[in-house]
């Protein structure tokens, strides 16, 4: 995206004021609008999608698979698929690496073993059917109520199979399905922009083109963990704003996303609520 | 701290907004040059009468003619088309639009204007700095990267459409030329209803161009030089302000990427308020008009915290007032 | 595993339809009007797919830019999820690439290309879940988001497959039947008997096919009515909430 000088340098302009005056007249930790649904493919033991107004949208599926523990690596496998980008393509590869990383460093394992030899493996497939502005803010949103949503079936057979060599064995019932675990909370990334003083929180495309840095933050139970990184988050762009990080706006942006992601985790609970409720009524994705 | 400031996450609406208004509507609304309102599909036989002659959206085999689009029927004369639901803006001789330059070429500029093919600027097309009476020289050739460069936005006249379906555009007037002072947005083209006036100053200082191909820019009213000029009624291209006034502008300052240095923060939050009015109109499919522009400024008027009208909801109570507000005028 | 019973005596397959009993049908257009010019969304029993087309446009490169017509280019990409055993797919797999050909030559014949030289029209088609009759539903999809694209085509391309059992065709197969019964897939324009699309990859034996064919389409006239239906039920709401001054 590229945009004239007048309208870039209008756009710098507003966006340094303070409070920065957004496009959209967003307050600087305003998050755009999302549509959210969970729980429409069938085939899967979770899936979410999330949509934003300029039609940027993510689809999740997280399915599962019985493996021998000690033979695996890693208990969850990510894979993010953007159409127009080829999957070994920098763009796709760091998104990859970024959830990845951010899910196996947080997720708490012990809640997909199942017995002493077996656990669940979980693939989390991504696809990002659109997306204009970066989208791993969208993704992390969008894995989030995947996996809140996500569903595996009741263990019936001995948790202790050290001797057994039978492989474990499940409830039929799909109503005993159990969440993974109660209290389980995903870790997310939140975008943040950063231009003079200010800090916006979810930019936009055109909000992209004239920061003068981007922030990458990881939320997890209720605060801000690493890793924390920072980029250019516009790509293919003319942005000439670019610049070097004030050390004060890291710890600013950290205690900013303390103070607002509680009510990015309390929204995106609510609609899990409302979802779960009426269940069978309404299952299209569209 | 309230959620609602920070995020709304709202379940995709299953049915559709406004769903229940207009079959109330249907009724009253009467469209011109059509016979019925309801649509037709491709494949469709419309008519089987010969007398009529094909326009756009149509085919015929043995006399028959058949809708290729889904779309409404307009009746034109003897000239017969179907006008499609959606798709990319069609460009027509006259119609004010606002571009964006994708390519520098040899004395020709591309344009995007979201239609099929990008437009194309002749070099000989603009107003040059040195005023009209001036002679185009190879110079002006080797800088016309001074004058436009990739991602310029301008406003222009469509001057002809090319028998290969490029439209042709022109900026010999002084209404049209390089944006500045102002934001860009994007709505469907469909949405755009073709008026007189294309380029109009709003309450709050604030102007607009509302570009027929969709693409609108939203400025800061230039104190000098005000848009309502009556004196444009015409919509096929009128290229009469007068010379000495042409001269006078015709400096280098047309093509400056400089904004004026006197844009107040009053002035850009009313920016953002026609800007979500303009998006909260394409959200709920409403025509864009000038008089809806200002409807809705009006009925915007109530938030107190204009990034509150990002919502969903916020948005279509504001096209509900747009909406009920008509019917009170009796517009509708 | 024990063969199935594909078919029973009294004349019901494995899930409970007769042999020209179509499977549940559900589309819906215009599902991504922010993304994209054109968009559409099929569910044909449990196989289902959104399609999303961009154009007619400037394409990004000159090689693309034919003077006689549009180009037509699809990009096929079937999600990971989207069969029961979850599975990596590569793009350049064979059966991908023809499916992927075979659309593109189907709607290169029913767009009215001529009408937009040097263009291109660029489609996406997402699979989520897949579970028999693929190549049907993603035509089918495809229709709507050109149709909703405002793309001007000379009818609709409706599309079904069709298996033979013995001597019994069965329309509208699903995954199970697929993988054990001969398949064809057909697409037919409008409410003609023209096909536009015709892909058969198993062994049919030539005096069963006329029949066969026969079944076919008419079920693929009753694909295009319930596609009509959507198509004029949006249409209608649409363009009665355009303000006409």
């Amino acid at each position: 995206m590229i945009l004239s000088p007048a309208e870039r340098a209008y756009l710098y302009e507003s966006l340094v004021q303070k409070p920065a005056i957004r496009p959209g007249a967003r307050s600087d930790h305003q998050f755009r609008p999302l549509e959210a649904k969970t729980g429409f493919l069938p085939n899967s033991n979770g899936s979410a999608r999330i949509r934003l107004n300029d039609g940027s949208e993510c689809i999740i599926s997280v399915k599962s698979k019985v493996v021998v523990t000690r033979g695996e690596s890693s208990l969850i496998e990510v894979d993010i698929d953007v159409p127009g980008f080829r999957d070994d393509s920098n763009f796709v590869s760091n998104l990859k690496f970024s959830l990845t990383n951010l899910l196996i460093t947080k997720f708490p394992v012990e809640y997909l073993r199942l017995t002493s030899k077996y656990s669940f493996k979980l693939f989390i497939d991504c696809i990002v059917i659109s997306h204009s502005s970066y989208p791993l803010s969208l993704i992390s949103l969008t894995s989030y109520l995947a996996l809140k949503t996500t569903r595996l079936p009741l263990l019936t057979s001995e948790v202790n199979d050290e001797e057994i060599e039978e492989q474990p064995t499940f409830s039929d019932d799909w109503d005993n399905a159990k969440y993974i675990h109660p209290t389980f909370q995903p870790p997310i990334f939140i975008t943040l922009g950063v231009i003079g003083e200010n800090l916006l929180f979810d930019p936009s495309i055109e909000e992209e083109q004239v920061l003068e840095n981007g922030l990458i933050l990881s939320f997890y139970k209720d605060k801000v963990i690493t890793p924390i990184i920072n980029m250019n988050l516009a790509t293919n762009s003319n942005n000439s704003n670019f610049k070097g990080l004030n050390q004060k706006l890291i710890i600013q942006s950290i205690n900013l996303c303390n103070k607002y992601c509680p009510a990015i985790i309390k929204a995106l609970d609510t609609l899990i609520e409302q979802d779960d409720e009426n269940d069978d009524t309404d299952n299209h994705i569209f | 701290m309230e959620v609602a400031e920070v995020i709304s996450i709202t379940k995709p609406s299953s049915s559709r907004p406004f769903e229940d208004v207009d079959d109330d509507n249907d009724s009253d609304v009467e469209m011109n040059n059509t016979t019925n309102q309801s649509i037709v599909t491709p494949g469709e036989l419309i008519t089987d009468d010969p007398i009529w002659m094909k326009g756009h959206g149509t085919y015929f085999i043995n006399d028959k003619t058949y809708s290729s689009v889904a779309g409404t029927v307009s009746r034109v004369n003897r000239l017969l088309s179907v006008i499609p639901i959606r798709g990319r803006y069609q460009p027509e001789t006259g119609d004010h639009i606002v571009g964006r330059i994708t390519e520098v070429g040899n004395k020709r500029w591309k344009v995007d204007i979201g239609a099929k093919q990008d437009a194309v600027l002749m070099l000989g097309s603009v107003n040059l700095p040195g005023g009209i009476l001036r002679r185009k020289s190879e110079t002006d050739e080797l800088q016309m990267r001074n004058f436009l460069k990739e991602g310029d936005l301008l406003n222009a006249e469509v001057q002809t459409i090319f028998n290969n379906g490029i439209a042709s555009l022109h900026t010999r007037s002084l209404k049209y030329g390089k944006l500045r002072n102002g934001i860009f947005l994007k709505v469907p083209s469909s949405l755009i209803i073709k008026s007189k006036n294309h380029a109009f100053d709003l309450t709050g200082n604030i102007s607009c161009v509302l570009g027929v191909n969709g693409y609108i820019w939203l400025y800061k009213t230039n104190v000098n030089n005000p848009t309502s000029n009556n004196n444009n009624n015409n919509s096929n291209n009128s290229n009469n302000p007068s010379i000495t006034r042409l001269e006078e502008e015709s400096s280098w300052e047309i093509y400056s990427d400089k904004n004026d240095t006197t844009i107040t923060n009053s002035i850009r939050s009313n920016i953002t308020r026609y800007y979500n009015i303009i998006k909260a109109l394409s959200y709920c499919e409403l025509g864009i008009t000038e008089q809806r522009i200002s409807m809705g400024y009006e009925a915007s008027l109530a938030y107190v915290n204009l990034g509150s009208l990002n919502d969903k909801d916020a948005m279509e109570t504001i096209c509900q007032d747009i909406i009920n507000n008509e019917k009170m005028r009796g517009i509708n | 595993m024990s063969r199935m019973e594909l078919y029973s005596p009294e004349g019901l397959r494995i899930d409970g339809r007769r042999w020209n009993e179509l499977r549940r049908f559900e589309s819906r257009i215009n599902t991504h009007p922010n993304s994209c010019d054109g968009s559409s969304y099929v569910e044909q029993g449990n196989t289902k797919v959104i399609c999303m087309v961009q154009g007619p446009m400037e394409p990004s490169s000159r090689s693309q830019a034919d003077s006689a017509g549009a180009t037509i280019e699809v990009n096929l990409s079937v999600a990971s999820f989207s069969t029961f055993e979850r599975k990596k797919r590569s793009k350049s797999e064979k059966r991908m690439v023809e499916m992927k050909a075979t659309l593109e030559r189907t709607f290169q014949q029913s767009v009215m290309c001529h009408l937009y030289p040097r263009t291109l029209i660029s489609i996406d088609i997402h699979v989520l879940a897949q579970d028999g009759g693929l190549l049907a539903s993603m035509a089918n999809a495809v229709t709507l988001a050109l149709i909703d694209a405002g793309v001007a085509m000379y009818d609709y391309v409706s599309c079904i497959s069709v298996g033979l059992h013995d001597q019994t065709p069965l329309l509208d197969l699903n995954g199970l039947e697929e993988q054990d019964i001969s398949t064809l897939t057909i697409g037919v324009i409008g409410k003609t008997e023209k096909l536009a699309l015709l892909m058969l990859e198993d062994k049919m034996p030539l005096d069963h096919l006329e029949s066969t064919l026969g079944i076919a389409i008419a079920a693929t006239h009753r694909i295009r009515d319930l596609m009509d239906d959507e198509v004029r039920k949006h249409g209608n709401l649409r363009s009665s909430k355009l303000a006409k001054n």
